[in-house]
Protein backbone atom coordinates (compact mmCIF):
# COMPACT_ATOMS: atom_id res chain seq x y z
CA UNK A 1 0.00 0.00 0.00
CA UNK A 2 1.81 3.05 -1.55
CA UNK A 3 -0.80 5.55 -0.55
CA UNK A 4 -0.62 6.87 3.02
CA UNK A 5 -3.82 8.60 3.17
CA UNK A 6 -5.77 5.15 2.20
CA UNK A 7 -4.63 3.40 4.91
CA UNK A 8 -5.42 6.35 6.95
CA UNK A 9 -8.88 5.57 5.86
CA UNK A 10 -8.69 1.77 6.35
CA UNK A 11 -7.63 2.47 10.21
CA UNK A 12 -10.66 4.58 10.45
CA UNK A 13 -12.63 2.13 9.47
CA UNK A 14 -11.66 -0.33 11.80
CA UNK A 15 -12.22 2.29 14.31
CA UNK A 16 -15.56 3.09 13.27
CA UNK A 17 -16.45 -0.69 13.58
CA UNK A 18 -14.73 -1.46 16.53
CA UNK A 19 -17.01 -0.28 19.15
CA UNK A 20 -19.97 -1.93 17.44
CA UNK A 21 -18.55 -5.53 16.93
CA UNK A 22 -18.02 -5.32 21.16
CA UNK A 23 -21.70 -4.00 21.50
CA UNK A 24 -22.77 -7.12 19.96
CA UNK A 25 -21.03 -10.00 21.63
CA UNK A 26 -21.77 -8.06 24.84
CA UNK A 27 -25.49 -8.44 23.88
CA UNK A 28 -24.73 -12.02 22.75
CA UNK A 29 -23.70 -12.83 26.62
CA UNK A 30 -25.94 -12.18 28.36
CA UNK A 31 -27.98 -15.42 29.70
CA UNK A 32 -31.26 -16.57 29.43
CA UNK A 33 -33.85 -15.52 31.76
CA UNK A 34 -35.11 -17.39 34.01
CA UNK A 35 -38.62 -16.54 34.29
CA UNK A 36 -39.61 -15.19 30.37
CA UNK A 37 -40.83 -11.64 31.49
CA UNK A 38 -44.69 -11.40 30.28
CA UNK A 39 -44.47 -7.65 28.47
CA UNK A 40 -47.54 -6.04 26.45
CA UNK A 41 -45.97 -5.65 23.06
CA UNK A 42 -46.36 -1.80 22.74
CA UNK A 43 -49.10 -0.91 20.15
CA UNK A 44 -47.79 1.01 17.29
CA UNK A 45 -50.08 3.21 15.59
CA UNK A 46 -49.21 5.60 13.40
CA UNK A 47 -51.60 8.65 12.93
CA UNK A 48 -53.49 9.41 9.79
CA UNK A 49 -53.05 13.06 9.91
CA UNK A 50 -52.00 14.71 6.79
CA UNK A 51 -48.97 16.99 7.86
CA UNK A 52 -48.66 20.14 5.33
CA UNK A 53 -45.59 21.92 6.63
CA UNK A 54 -43.96 21.79 2.96
CA UNK A 55 -44.64 24.36 1.09
CA UNK A 56 -44.17 24.68 -3.17
CA UNK A 57 -44.10 28.09 -4.94
CA UNK A 58 -43.09 29.95 -7.42
CA UNK A 59 -42.36 33.75 -7.61
CA UNK A 60 -41.11 36.46 -9.97
CA UNK A 61 -39.82 39.70 -9.76
CA UNK A 62 -37.35 42.21 -10.45
CA UNK A 63 -33.49 41.50 -9.39
CA UNK A 64 -31.20 44.45 -10.02
CA UNK A 65 -27.41 43.44 -10.54
CA UNK A 66 -24.64 45.57 -9.51
CA UNK A 67 -23.00 48.31 -12.10
CA UNK A 68 -25.57 45.43 -14.78
CA UNK A 69 -28.75 47.43 -14.11
CA UNK A 70 -32.26 45.25 -13.32
CA UNK A 71 -33.84 42.50 -15.59
CA UNK A 72 -37.38 40.29 -14.97
CA UNK A 73 -36.35 37.39 -12.57
CA UNK A 74 -38.24 34.41 -11.85
CA UNK A 75 -37.88 30.79 -9.78
CA UNK A 76 -39.05 28.33 -7.86
CA UNK A 77 -39.47 28.20 -4.21
CA UNK A 78 -39.21 24.65 -1.61
CA UNK A 79 -40.05 25.43 2.07
CA UNK A 80 -40.48 23.03 4.77
CA UNK A 81 -41.92 24.82 8.12
CA UNK A 82 -40.60 22.91 10.82
CA UNK A 83 -41.93 25.14 14.11
CA UNK A 84 -44.23 27.91 13.93
CA UNK A 85 -41.62 30.58 14.16
CA UNK A 86 -38.63 28.71 11.77
CA UNK A 87 -38.66 27.12 8.81
CA UNK A 88 -36.17 26.27 5.97
CA UNK A 89 -36.41 26.87 2.01
CA UNK A 90 -34.15 26.57 -0.60
CA UNK A 91 -35.18 28.72 -4.07
CA UNK A 92 -33.80 28.49 -7.11
CA UNK A 93 -34.01 31.52 -9.55
CA UNK A 94 -33.32 32.63 -12.86
CA UNK A 95 -32.83 36.20 -14.44
CA UNK A 96 -30.43 37.56 -17.24
CA UNK A 97 -27.68 40.34 -17.18
CA UNK A 98 -26.99 42.74 -19.65
CA UNK A 99 -24.24 44.96 -20.32
CA UNK A 100 -25.28 47.61 -22.90
CA UNK A 101 -24.98 50.18 -20.74
CA UNK A 102 -20.73 49.50 -21.30
CA UNK A 103 -21.30 48.64 -25.03
CA UNK A 104 -22.75 52.27 -25.17
CA UNK A 105 -19.39 53.38 -24.44
CA UNK A 106 -17.47 51.09 -26.65
CA UNK A 107 -16.55 48.55 -23.78
CA UNK A 108 -17.88 44.71 -23.88
CA UNK A 109 -18.14 42.66 -20.80
CA UNK A 110 -19.67 39.70 -21.41
CA UNK A 111 -19.51 37.56 -24.79
CA UNK A 112 -22.57 38.97 -25.75
CA UNK A 113 -24.86 41.55 -24.75
CA UNK A 114 -27.29 39.84 -22.25
CA UNK A 115 -26.28 36.31 -20.71
CA UNK A 116 -28.76 34.48 -18.57
CA UNK A 117 -28.00 34.24 -14.82
CA UNK A 118 -28.73 31.62 -12.12
CA UNK A 119 -28.63 30.99 -8.47
CA UNK A 120 -29.78 29.09 -5.90
CA UNK A 121 -30.07 29.51 -1.96
CA UNK A 122 -30.68 27.77 1.28
CA UNK A 123 -32.05 29.74 4.03
CA UNK A 124 -33.21 29.52 7.28
CA UNK A 125 -36.19 32.21 7.99
CA UNK A 126 -37.79 33.43 11.29
CA UNK A 127 -41.67 34.43 11.46
CA UNK A 128 -40.69 38.09 12.95
CA UNK A 129 -44.20 39.32 13.49
CA UNK A 130 -47.14 36.71 13.11
CA UNK A 131 -50.66 38.26 12.92
CA UNK A 132 -53.67 38.90 10.45
CA UNK A 133 -55.00 40.81 7.82
CA UNK A 134 -58.27 42.27 7.31
CA UNK A 135 -60.00 42.81 4.13
CA UNK A 136 -63.56 44.19 4.49
CA UNK A 137 -65.54 43.46 7.56
CA UNK A 138 -65.98 39.65 7.31
CA UNK A 139 -62.57 38.27 5.50
CA UNK A 140 -58.86 37.95 7.73
CA UNK A 141 -56.29 35.97 6.43
CA UNK A 142 -53.06 34.54 8.44
CA UNK A 143 -50.08 36.15 8.05
CA UNK A 144 -46.62 36.94 8.85
CA UNK A 145 -43.71 39.56 8.87
CA UNK A 146 -40.49 37.01 8.06
CA UNK A 147 -36.55 36.79 7.86
CA UNK A 148 -34.85 35.10 5.86
CA UNK A 149 -31.22 34.46 5.56
CA UNK A 150 -29.39 32.20 3.71
CA UNK A 151 -26.12 31.41 1.73
CA UNK A 152 -26.03 29.61 -1.96
CA UNK A 153 -24.49 30.53 -5.34
CA UNK A 154 -24.73 32.84 -8.08
CA UNK A 155 -23.64 31.82 -11.71
CA UNK A 156 -23.48 34.28 -14.52
CA UNK A 157 -20.61 34.77 -17.00
CA UNK A 158 -19.74 31.10 -16.80
CA UNK A 159 -17.99 31.59 -12.66
CA UNK A 160 -20.07 30.70 -9.69
CA UNK A 161 -19.80 33.47 -6.82
CA UNK A 162 -20.21 31.60 -3.17
CA UNK A 163 -23.65 34.29 -2.38
CA UNK A 164 -25.08 35.25 0.85
CA UNK A 165 -28.56 36.38 0.97
CA UNK A 166 -30.86 38.34 3.54
CA UNK A 167 -34.24 39.27 3.18
CA UNK A 168 -37.36 40.54 4.75
CA UNK A 169 -41.19 39.76 3.25
CA UNK A 170 -44.62 39.49 4.03
CA UNK A 171 -46.65 36.18 4.02
CA UNK A 172 -50.58 36.33 3.68
CA UNK A 173 -52.93 32.95 3.52
CA UNK A 174 -56.30 33.78 2.14
CA UNK A 175 -57.55 30.26 2.81
CA UNK A 176 -55.11 27.99 5.10
CA UNK A 177 -52.75 26.19 2.60
CA UNK A 178 -52.11 29.01 0.48
CA UNK A 179 -49.49 31.36 0.74
CA UNK A 180 -48.85 34.74 -1.02
CA UNK A 181 -45.75 36.68 -0.57
CA UNK A 182 -44.14 39.96 -1.00
CA UNK A 183 -40.10 40.20 -0.67
CA UNK A 184 -37.15 41.50 -0.80
CA UNK A 185 -33.39 40.23 -0.56
CA UNK A 186 -30.39 41.01 -1.49
CA UNK A 187 -27.93 38.73 -2.96
CA UNK A 188 -24.33 39.53 -1.66
CA UNK A 189 -20.79 38.25 -3.86
CA UNK A 190 -17.54 39.36 -4.44
CA UNK A 191 -16.77 39.58 -8.19
CA UNK A 192 -13.72 40.78 -9.44
CA UNK A 193 -15.46 41.07 -13.01
CA UNK A 194 -15.08 45.16 -13.55
CA UNK A 195 -11.12 44.93 -12.37
CA UNK A 196 -11.71 45.08 -8.59
CA UNK A 197 -12.39 42.47 -6.13
CA UNK A 198 -15.28 44.09 -4.33
CA UNK A 199 -18.88 42.94 -2.59
CA UNK A 200 -21.68 43.24 -4.83
CA UNK A 201 -25.20 43.89 -3.14
CA UNK A 202 -27.93 42.94 -5.57
CA UNK A 203 -31.24 43.34 -4.82
CA UNK A 204 -34.19 41.32 -5.46
CA UNK A 205 -38.18 42.22 -5.30
CA UNK A 206 -40.52 39.54 -6.06
CA UNK A 207 -43.70 38.61 -5.72
CA UNK A 208 -44.68 34.73 -4.95
CA UNK A 209 -47.61 32.21 -4.74
CA UNK A 210 -47.25 29.06 -2.99
CA UNK A 211 -49.47 26.03 -1.43
CA UNK A 212 -49.01 23.74 1.99
CA UNK A 213 -48.62 20.17 1.09
CA UNK B 1 -50.99 15.85 1.15
CA UNK B 2 -53.85 13.12 0.92
CA UNK B 3 -53.21 9.82 2.04
CA UNK B 4 -53.07 7.18 -0.63
CA UNK B 5 -55.91 5.01 0.34
CA UNK B 6 -58.21 8.37 -0.43
CA UNK B 7 -58.87 6.38 -3.59
CA UNK B 8 -60.81 3.67 -1.97
CA UNK B 9 -62.70 5.91 0.01
CA UNK B 10 -63.88 7.90 -3.19
CA UNK B 11 -65.41 4.44 -3.91
CA UNK B 12 -66.65 4.49 -1.06
CA UNK B 13 -68.39 7.76 -1.25
CA UNK B 14 -69.94 6.76 -4.59
CA UNK B 15 -71.40 3.35 -3.37
CA UNK B 16 -73.08 5.41 -0.47
CA UNK B 17 -74.59 8.13 -2.96
CA UNK B 18 -76.03 5.93 -5.59
CA UNK B 19 -77.54 4.44 -2.19
CA UNK B 20 -78.96 8.04 -1.39
CA UNK B 21 -79.83 8.95 -4.83
CA UNK B 22 -82.73 5.56 -4.57
CA UNK B 23 -83.72 6.05 -1.35
CA UNK B 24 -84.40 9.74 -2.11
CA UNK B 25 -85.99 8.70 -5.35
CA UNK B 26 -89.51 10.25 -4.84
CA UNK B 27 -87.55 13.74 -5.21
CA UNK B 28 -86.95 13.04 -8.44
CA UNK B 29 -90.06 14.60 -10.81
CA UNK B 30 -90.06 17.14 -9.08
CA UNK B 31 -87.14 18.30 -11.26
CA UNK B 32 -88.62 17.86 -14.43
CA UNK B 33 -86.82 16.18 -17.92
CA UNK B 34 -85.62 13.98 -18.94
CA UNK B 35 -85.70 11.30 -15.95
CA UNK B 36 -81.91 9.21 -17.37
CA UNK B 37 -80.47 12.94 -17.62
CA UNK B 38 -82.07 14.00 -14.11
CA UNK B 39 -80.55 10.85 -12.20
CA UNK B 40 -76.97 11.27 -13.57
CA UNK B 41 -77.35 14.73 -12.47
CA UNK B 42 -78.68 13.79 -9.07
CA UNK B 43 -75.58 11.49 -8.15
CA UNK B 44 -73.00 13.87 -9.65
CA UNK B 45 -74.35 16.31 -6.86
CA UNK B 46 -74.77 13.42 -4.05
CA UNK B 47 -71.28 11.67 -4.79
CA UNK B 48 -70.18 15.83 -4.35
CA UNK B 49 -72.00 16.13 -1.54
CA UNK B 50 -71.16 12.35 0.09
CA UNK B 51 -67.52 13.06 -0.99
CA UNK B 52 -66.16 15.18 2.07
CA UNK B 53 -68.18 12.93 4.30
CA UNK B 54 -66.13 9.75 2.90
CA UNK B 55 -63.17 11.67 3.59
CA UNK B 56 -64.01 12.49 7.53
CA UNK B 57 -64.19 8.79 8.14
CA UNK B 58 -60.09 8.22 7.05
CA UNK B 59 -59.69 11.42 9.61
CA UNK B 60 -58.48 10.57 13.05
CA UNK B 61 -60.84 10.82 15.92
CA UNK B 62 -59.74 11.48 19.74
CA UNK B 63 -61.78 12.10 22.69
CA UNK B 64 -61.42 15.46 24.99
CA UNK B 65 -59.48 14.40 28.16
CA UNK B 66 -58.55 17.72 29.68
CA UNK B 67 -61.07 19.88 30.78
CA UNK B 68 -60.91 21.71 27.47
CA UNK B 69 -59.36 22.37 24.19
CA UNK B 70 -58.92 26.09 22.61
CA UNK B 71 -59.62 26.59 19.33
CA UNK B 72 -57.32 29.22 17.83
CA UNK B 73 -58.42 30.80 14.60
CA UNK B 74 -54.79 30.29 13.11
CA UNK B 75 -51.86 28.36 13.52
CA UNK B 76 -49.85 30.21 15.78
CA UNK B 77 -49.98 30.78 19.92
CA UNK B 78 -50.97 34.56 19.63
CA UNK B 79 -54.17 33.70 17.07
CA UNK B 80 -57.22 34.26 19.03
CA UNK B 81 -59.12 31.71 20.79
CA UNK B 82 -62.62 31.80 19.38
CA UNK B 83 -63.72 28.42 20.48
CA UNK B 84 -63.65 25.65 22.65
CA UNK B 85 -64.22 21.25 22.63
CA UNK B 86 -64.99 19.83 26.26
CA UNK B 87 -63.92 17.23 28.22
CA UNK B 88 -66.02 14.01 26.27
CA UNK B 89 -66.63 15.50 23.33
CA UNK B 90 -65.34 13.70 20.18
CA UNK B 91 -63.10 16.09 18.01
CA UNK B 92 -61.87 15.19 14.12
CA UNK B 93 -58.28 15.62 13.47
CA UNK B 94 -58.19 17.72 9.55
CA UNK B 95 -54.54 18.57 9.46
CA UNK B 96 -51.17 19.40 11.36
CA UNK B 97 -49.54 22.52 10.64
CA UNK B 98 -46.04 22.12 12.40
CA UNK B 99 -46.97 21.86 16.26
CA UNK B 100 -51.12 22.69 15.63
CA UNK B 101 -53.87 20.29 14.69
CA UNK B 102 -56.58 21.67 12.86
CA UNK B 103 -59.98 20.19 14.62
CA UNK B 104 -63.19 19.91 13.99
CA UNK B 105 -65.10 19.54 16.73
CA UNK B 106 -69.12 17.51 17.44
CA UNK B 107 -70.85 21.05 17.23
CA UNK B 108 -69.08 21.77 13.71
CA UNK B 109 -66.47 24.04 14.50
CA UNK B 110 -63.28 24.16 12.96
CA UNK B 111 -59.75 25.76 14.32
CA UNK B 112 -56.31 24.94 15.45
CA UNK B 113 -55.18 23.12 18.60
CA UNK B 114 -51.63 23.17 19.76
CA UNK B 115 -50.27 20.16 20.56
CA UNK B 116 -49.59 20.52 23.67
CA UNK B 117 -53.27 20.43 24.44
CA UNK B 118 -53.92 17.76 21.92
CA UNK B 119 -51.51 15.11 23.77
CA UNK B 120 -53.76 14.34 26.52
CA UNK B 121 -56.87 13.60 24.59
CA UNK B 122 -57.62 9.94 24.21
CA UNK B 123 -57.21 8.12 20.94
CA UNK B 124 -60.08 5.94 19.64
CA UNK B 125 -57.96 3.10 18.64
CA UNK B 126 -56.23 1.98 21.81
CA UNK B 127 -58.94 2.83 24.81
CA UNK B 128 -56.18 4.26 27.23
CA UNK B 129 -53.66 5.69 24.91
CA UNK B 130 -53.21 9.02 24.89
CA UNK B 131 -52.20 10.89 21.52
CA UNK B 132 -49.29 11.63 22.96
CA UNK B 133 -48.21 8.29 22.60
CA UNK B 134 -49.37 8.43 19.41
CA UNK B 135 -47.08 11.23 18.50
CA UNK B 136 -44.09 9.75 20.15
CA UNK B 137 -44.68 6.42 17.86
CA UNK B 138 -45.04 8.96 14.76
CA UNK B 139 -41.98 10.85 15.94
CA UNK B 140 -39.91 7.08 16.41
CA UNK B 141 -41.25 6.46 13.13
CA UNK B 142 -39.21 9.29 10.94
CA UNK B 143 -36.14 8.22 9.50
CA UNK B 144 -35.26 11.12 6.84
CA UNK B 145 -33.62 13.76 7.42
CA UNK B 146 -32.01 16.67 5.22
CA UNK B 147 -29.49 19.54 6.30
CA UNK B 148 -27.15 21.84 4.55
CA UNK B 149 -24.21 23.86 5.79
CA UNK B 150 -21.87 26.17 5.53
CA UNK B 151 -17.94 26.36 6.33
CA UNK B 152 -14.74 26.25 4.36
CA UNK B 153 -12.98 23.93 1.96
CA UNK B 154 -9.14 24.75 2.41
CA UNK B 155 -10.07 28.50 3.17
CA UNK B 156 -12.74 28.64 -0.45
CA UNK B 157 -16.27 28.73 1.20
CA UNK B 158 -18.32 25.81 0.45
CA UNK B 159 -21.80 25.41 0.89
CA UNK B 160 -23.28 21.46 1.16
CA UNK B 161 -26.54 20.03 0.85
CA UNK B 162 -27.30 16.45 2.77
CA UNK B 163 -29.99 13.80 2.69
CA UNK B 164 -29.76 11.30 5.37
CA UNK B 165 -31.66 8.33 6.03
CA UNK B 166 -31.29 6.11 9.55
CA UNK B 167 -30.74 2.47 8.94
CA UNK B 168 -30.16 1.71 12.98
CA UNK B 169 -30.35 3.30 15.90
CA UNK B 170 -26.25 4.47 15.67
CA UNK B 171 -26.00 4.57 11.92
CA UNK B 172 -27.37 6.96 9.16
CA UNK B 173 -26.76 6.98 5.61
CA UNK B 174 -25.72 10.31 4.09
CA UNK B 175 -26.00 11.53 0.15
CA UNK B 176 -24.27 14.87 0.12
CA UNK B 177 -23.76 17.69 -2.79
CA UNK B 178 -21.28 20.21 -2.23
CA UNK B 179 -19.98 23.62 -3.85
CA UNK B 180 -17.03 25.42 -3.28
CA UNK B 181 -16.74 28.53 -5.35
CA UNK B 182 -12.73 30.15 -4.59
CA UNK B 183 -11.21 32.61 -6.34
CA UNK B 184 -9.47 31.15 -9.00
CA UNK B 185 -11.80 27.60 -8.86
CA UNK B 186 -14.91 25.77 -8.49
CA UNK B 187 -15.28 22.46 -7.24
CA UNK B 188 -18.06 20.43 -6.54
CA UNK B 189 -18.60 17.70 -4.99
CA UNK B 190 -20.71 14.60 -4.23
CA UNK B 191 -20.59 11.70 -1.85
CA UNK B 192 -21.92 8.92 0.19
CA UNK B 193 -21.04 8.15 3.59
CA UNK B 194 -21.76 6.12 6.74
CA UNK B 195 -21.93 7.79 9.85
CA UNK B 196 -21.75 6.44 12.96
CA UNK B 197 -23.76 7.97 15.93
CA UNK B 198 -22.74 6.49 19.10
CA UNK B 199 -24.59 8.69 21.40
CA UNK B 200 -27.61 9.08 19.72
CA UNK B 201 -30.22 9.84 22.73
CA UNK B 202 -27.75 13.00 23.85
CA UNK B 203 -28.63 16.20 23.50
CA UNK B 204 -25.01 17.42 22.03
CA UNK B 205 -24.42 14.10 20.32
CA UNK B 206 -21.23 13.29 18.64
CA UNK B 207 -20.44 11.46 15.04
CA UNK B 208 -18.01 10.16 13.27
CA UNK B 209 -18.57 9.22 9.24
CA UNK B 210 -16.38 7.49 6.21
CA UNK B 211 -17.41 8.95 2.73
CA UNK B 212 -16.91 7.97 -0.70
CA UNK B 213 -17.58 9.89 -4.08
CA UNK B 214 -16.45 11.91 -7.17
CA UNK B 215 -14.90 15.73 -7.49
CA UNK B 216 -15.13 18.13 -10.14
CA UNK B 217 -12.77 20.89 -10.27
CA UNK B 218 -13.70 23.51 -12.71
CA UNK B 219 -10.89 26.81 -13.04
CA UNK B 220 -12.41 30.47 -13.93
CA UNK B 221 -12.69 30.86 -17.17
CA UNK B 222 -10.73 33.98 -17.15
CA UNK B 223 -7.52 31.95 -16.12
CA UNK B 224 -5.08 30.80 -19.27
CA UNK B 225 -4.75 27.30 -19.48
CA UNK B 226 -8.14 26.12 -17.24
CA UNK B 227 -8.49 22.15 -17.36
CA UNK B 228 -11.27 21.28 -15.73
CA UNK B 229 -10.25 17.89 -13.37
CA UNK B 230 -12.13 15.43 -12.26
CA UNK B 231 -11.46 12.22 -10.28
CA UNK B 232 -12.64 10.11 -6.89
CA UNK B 233 -12.44 11.56 -3.59
CA UNK B 234 -12.82 9.95 0.06
CA UNK B 235 -13.38 11.78 3.37
CA UNK B 236 -13.35 11.47 7.07
CA UNK B 237 -15.77 13.23 9.54
CA UNK B 238 -16.29 14.14 13.32
CA UNK B 239 -18.67 16.16 14.14
CA UNK B 240 -21.17 17.13 17.04
CA UNK B 241 -24.67 17.68 16.38
CA UNK B 242 -26.99 20.22 18.63
CA UNK B 243 -30.82 18.61 18.86
CA UNK B 244 -32.55 22.52 19.37
CA UNK B 245 -36.18 21.28 19.09
CA UNK B 246 -37.92 17.68 18.79
CA UNK B 247 -37.14 18.19 14.87
CA UNK B 248 -34.45 20.50 14.46
CA UNK B 249 -30.66 20.16 15.04
CA UNK B 250 -27.72 22.03 14.12
CA UNK B 251 -24.07 20.32 13.33
CA UNK B 252 -20.80 21.54 13.34
CA UNK B 253 -17.92 19.32 11.51
CA UNK B 254 -14.82 18.89 10.45
CA UNK B 255 -13.80 16.81 7.27
CA UNK B 256 -10.64 15.65 5.95
CA UNK B 257 -11.13 14.79 2.03
CA UNK B 258 -9.06 13.24 0.30
CA UNK B 259 -9.11 14.02 -3.78
CA UNK B 260 -7.68 10.82 -6.04
CA UNK B 261 -6.20 13.18 -8.77
CA UNK B 262 -4.59 10.21 -10.75
CA UNK B 263 -2.41 7.71 -9.29
CA UNK B 264 0.40 9.55 -8.25
CA UNK B 265 -1.34 12.89 -6.87
CA UNK B 266 -3.91 12.74 -4.29
CA UNK B 267 -4.89 16.60 -2.53
CA UNK B 268 -5.74 16.82 0.68
CA UNK B 269 -8.52 19.28 1.96
CA UNK B 270 -9.72 20.52 5.46
CA UNK B 271 -13.82 21.41 5.57
CA UNK B 272 -14.68 22.95 8.18
CA UNK B 273 -18.51 23.55 8.32
CA UNK B 274 -21.51 24.28 10.27
CA UNK B 275 -25.05 23.84 9.22
CA UNK B 276 -28.56 23.12 10.50
CA UNK B 277 -30.98 20.00 9.12
CA UNK B 278 -34.31 18.71 10.44
CA UNK B 279 -36.29 15.35 10.31
CA UNK B 280 -39.45 14.78 8.46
Amino acid sequence: MKNPSISYFLILTLSLIAPTTTKAQSVESIPEPVIPAQLDRRQVHIPKISATDIEVGAFAGILSVQDFGANPSFGIRLGYHVTEDYFVEGTYGHSTVSDQSFRRLGIAIFSKEEIDLTYYNLSIGYNLFPGEVFVGKDWAMTSAVYLVGGVGNVNFNSENHTAFDFGIGIRVLPVDWVAMRFEMRDHMFSSDLLGKNELKHNFEMTLGVGAYF
Amino acid sequence: MRPLHAGGEYIHGLRFSVKMGTAEGSRRHACGGNPNRLAAWCIYVLVALALPVSADEANEHVLVADPYLELHTAPGRGYPIFDIAERGERVEILKRHTDWFKVRTARGKEGWVSRVQMEATLTEAGERKTFRDVLFDDYLARRMEFGFSFGTFNRDPLLSVYTGYRVHDNFLVELTIAQSAGDFSSTSLYYASLVSQPFPDLRWSPFVALGWGRFTNTPKSTLVSANQTKGDLANATIGLRYYVTRQFFLRIEAKQHVLLVNYDKTNPYTELSAGAAFFF
